[in-house]
């Protein structure tokens, strides 16, 4: 029986340059230079290259968890 | 990543049945309008991707897939709306078959291993490999707000942006948050200072006046302020059977303080700013339009954020969420002018809600000393009023529905009668309170100033916490804003120097020093083109139609080169180049040669000249291309293809409609005979409309083979080939018979008179006829391939008789050459 394929999500062509992986990247790297807590990349590293979120929410988590108003 | 091999559409769009063979290679489907050539398009990009995007997205108003993709005869059975691919996987060493149906758009995949399927995915997520006129020239000509969103959805750049726009707001609505913190802070440094009694927050002055309280308790004086200092430090704990007393002094201040906080809220000023803000709702809510805009962006921009899975976070219908994303941003970017007149209001009702807040906090203060006077005071009316505050404050803050939030504005500046009145009583009763002994005031007010010095303190710390977050999320959002800015200049200067560097060579006669700007800012793209080294310009300000169309291709070239890389091996380019002269096409051949030589090209046109380039530069060989000649409702569109047209002929003969054979036949030999004048390089008498009948064409190609026949032998005989010569010679007098059997020759006399005499034929009689005009057909072709011949090369001087397979190759060249 042949298979459908499952909608999906835009995503990135094997060797060849992913534009937002490029921009992400840059981005992370360029944080930590500015010295930013190793936690707050890692946090935005899952959620932009592991999680592919891009939602509001979903960054607000990453920017301001362990960093909430006390 | 793939190669499509072939293609076959049941009931889609135009078309009823038709299968075509891509063989992998670059194809051309030529047509004039109308006769189904964008279907295939379409049919092509669906069975890729799922989709077709001339039925889909902006602008298709009541046009949809499901409904007008299939057959307008199968608009009611979509399932019968289907297209099969066979697709190569070079990477793979795979050929798949893909099918979909316009009921299910699903592609159902055999193999379907894990490998393949990753591979299709990433052909469907690029639709982009279907280029138009139409997409072609929103590249050049658009603005540059909305050619830097087509070029963004062609480089995936989406999620960049939504990035940019997410921490933005992150970063927004962080600095928002200080206003209300600061009121907080300010409260509570006024709280403090009352409690102290001084007018300014200074350590001396602070240590002054609590030593002098101290000092009453003959406790030792505080030398310094730290962070953790406090004032009452050494004072007995109160046992808890002790009932808690109104600090007499403190609470007449407080009291003082709670009225001048009322006058506030009933002054000039907030009558003032209550009539602004409720104005400019009231503006809002008197059109009804914008009025249901402000609800419909509110509604939107939540609808946003729920976006995660394939399906519509309202009607749970599937969707591709980048596409519904796509289209949610693109209704709240509509509504932007409501949102600024939203932002406006919300800026005006800001103080509002600190004023209230003020109140709420004071009215609270009085409440709690009323609650352990003696004897104990009610004042029902001051917490209702506190909680009416709190009602208030949630709905400026909320601001929806508008005609609540006016009617609520109006009570903003109204404070009930009653408190006024129940501050009086309780300022009586604790006015009435015996005057505390020296100590025990002394105590009270060591007592409420560290309390309150602990308020301002946690105020302070809450405010210095919430501007470091601020600063944080700024720093990360101009961080982000920075890095992508980099990112994307290094890939437009990429993408610029590859544009500038094709657009050169298609025009470089006269334009090889070409450069463009790609000028990227604040979310747009610019895009000026140099004009003849006199100054970059938009590339509408000079340049012809035809230079923007070749500029449009070579963008869009220079993207897809970027973005795929080796990939690039597919594409579809509908109707593209029409403004184009025939000049510049043949470089636009030489460059897909060049720089594209791995890509599968599927090209349509309705121009036979830009056909005939494609063959000519090599671009298309052999079978590679379909050419329609008509189209019906019932039938679909109609090839010129040998097999169909003398199977149609004979039908007609033996059907004795002799009018159709002829026409049939006349039309299919004048349009091969054009095709083989073009390849023959045969001398026809030039007409400046491009329009030639059948005696036209037909015996300058006869004449020209037998010249070319004649030139082969004098060359064989010239490098003395005994054997090639005979079989030239056999070839030659093969050839003459057939021309003689057709009579075709004599047509130059009088090139209507025999098409004319057809349609008097018996149909018994016209059967030779066909089987003359079909056997010297075949005698330009090769006997190996089937392919008609030509001479080589295209624009010089003939050496050589070929055809596409190699087998025949005579020689026009004499040895003294």
């Amino acid at each position: 029986m042949p298979e459908a394929i499952p909608m999906t999500t835009s995503f990135a062509l094997k060797g060849t340059p992913d534009v937002p992986t490029q921009v992400f990247e840059k981005f992370l790297e360029a944080l930590k230079e500015a010295g930013a807590s190793p936690e707050l990349v890692a946090r935005l590293r899952k959620t932009l290259l592991e999680d592919k979120k891009f939602t509001e929410r979903a960054l607000k988590e990453a920017v301001l968890a362990e960093e909430p108003l006390p | 990543m793939i190669r499509v091999e072939s293609i076959t559409i049941k009931e889609f769009r135009g078309i009823r049945d038709l299968t075509l063979d891509f063989n992998g290679k670059t194809f051309a489907v030529y047509g004039p309008n109308g006769t189904g050539k964008s279907g295939v398009v379409d049919a092509l990009e669906f069975a890729l991707t799922g989709n077709v995007s001339r039925l889909s997205g902006e602008g298709r108003g009541e046009v949809s897939l499901k409904q007008h993709g299939p057959h307008v005869d199968r608009r009611n059975d979509p399932d019968k709306a289907r297209v099969m691919v066979k697709v190569s996987i070079p990477s793979l060493g795979k050929v798949v078959a893909i099918e979909r149906s316009l009921k299910n758009p699903a592609a159902q995949v055999t193999p379907a291993d894990s490998e393949v399927l990753e591979v299709l995915r990433q052909v469907e997520a690029h639709p982009e490999i279907v280029l138009s006129r139409r997409e072609l020239i929103r590249y050049v000509l658009a603005t540059p707000g909305k050619r830097a969103e087509e070029v963004q959805a062609l480089l995936h750049l989406d999620q960049v942006g939504q990035v940019r726009v997410g921490l933005q707001k992150i970063a927004n609505a962080c600095e928002k948050q200080l206003g209300l913190l600061g009121t907080s802070v300010a409260q509570a440094r006024e709280n403090l200072l009352r409690a102290l009694g001084i007018t300014e927050l200074g350590k001396e002055k602070v240590l002054a006046s609590t030593n002098a309280q101290r000092a009453s308790l003959s406790l030792p004086a505080l030398t310094d302020l730290t962070e953790t200092t406090s004032l009452k430090d050494g004072l007995a704990t109160p046992s808890p059977a002790q009932p808690q007393r109104v600090p007499k002094a403190q609470a007449l201040a407080d009291i003082r303080g709670t009225r001048e906080i009322l006058a506030e809220i009933c002054g000039n000023d907030t009558v003032e700013r209550v009539i602004e803000v409720t104005a400019d709702l009231s503006a809002l809510i008197g059109d009804p339009a914008i009025a249901a805009s402000v609800k419909r962006e509110a509604f939107f921009t939540i609808g946003l954020e729920f976006i995660e899975v394939g399906a519509c976070p309202f009607c749970d219908d599937l969707w591709d969420p980048n596409e519904l994303k796509k289209r949610v941003q693109a209704k709240i970017n509509h509504l932007k002018e409501v949102s600024q007149k939203r932002g406006a209001a919300e800026a005006k009702i800001a103080p509002l809600i600190a004023a209230l807040r003020k109140v709420r906090a004071a009215i609270n203060t009085m409440v709690g000393y009323a609650s352990i006077s003696t004897p104990p005071l009610a004042m029902k009316e001051a917490r209702e009023y506190s909680g009416h505050c709190e009602i208030v404050i949630e709905r400026l803050l909320t601001l929806m529905p508008l005609d609540e939030t006016v009617t609520v504005l109006t009570t903003v500046p109204t404070i009930p009668p009653a408190i006024p009145n129940s501050i009086k009583e309780l300022e009586q009763i604790v006015a009435a309170l015996p005057e505390p002994t020296k100590q025990d005031a002394a105590r009270e007010w060591l007592v409420v100033a560290q309390e309150r010095l602990e308020n301002w303190r946690e105020a302070m710390r809450k405010n210095k916490a919430a501007n470091e977050q601020a600063k944080m999320a700024r720093q990360i959002s101009d961080i982000y804003a920075n890095s992508s800015d980099k990112v994307l200049a290094r890939i437009y200067t990429n993408v610029e120097k590859e544009f500038s560097s094709f657009y050169g060579f298609i025009n470089r006669e006269d334009e090889d020093k070409f450069v463009a700007q790609l000028i990227p800012s604040l979310g747009k793209l610019g895009f000026d083109v140099d004009f003849y080294g006199r100054g970059f310009f938009p590339p509408g300000a000079y340049h012809s139609e035809g230079h923007q169309d070749s500029m449009g291709l070579c963008l869009y070239l220079a993207l897809m080169k970027y973005l795929q890389g080796d990939n690039f091996t597919f594409a579809v380019l509908d109707d593209v180049l029409m403004s184009v002269d025939a000049g510049h096409r043949r470089e636009v051949c030489a460059l897909l040669k060049k720089e594209f030589a791995h890509t599968q090209f599927v090209m349509t046109t309705h121009d036979p000249i830009w056909l005939r380039h494609m063959r000519t530069e090599g671009i298309i060989r052999g079978q590679s291309a379909v050419q329609f000649r008509n189209w019906s409702i019932d039938q679909g569109p109609t090839r010129w293809d040998a097999r169909d047209v003398w199977t149609e002929i004979e039908d007609y003969r033996k059907g004795s409609n002799m009018r159709a054979a002829a026409s049939l036949l006349r039309h299919y030999l004048e349009y091969e005979s054009a095709e083989l004048c073009h390849r023959l390089h045969a001398p026809v008498e030039f007409h400046g409309d491009a329009q030639y009948q059948l005696g036209e064409l037909l015996p300058p190609a006869i004449a020209r083979m037998r010249e070319l026949y004649r030139r082969a032998k004098k060359a064989g005989n010239s490098w003395n080939q005994k054997e090639i010569i005979e079989q030239l010679s056999a070839r030659e007098t093969g050839f003459a018979k057939l021309a003689s059997d057709s009579n075709a020759e004599q047509w130059q006399i009088n090139v209507a008179v025999h098409y004319n005499s057809w349609d008097n034929l018996a149909k018994e009689d016209f059967a030779p006829v066909v089987r003359a005009f079909r056997d010297l057909l075949g005698g330009f072709t090769c006997t190996e391939c089937g392919e008609y011949l030509r001479v080589s090369p295209d624009r010089a001087p003939a050496e050589a008789i070929r055809c596409e397979c190699g087998k025949t190759m005579i020689n026009l060249r004499e040895k003294s050459e």
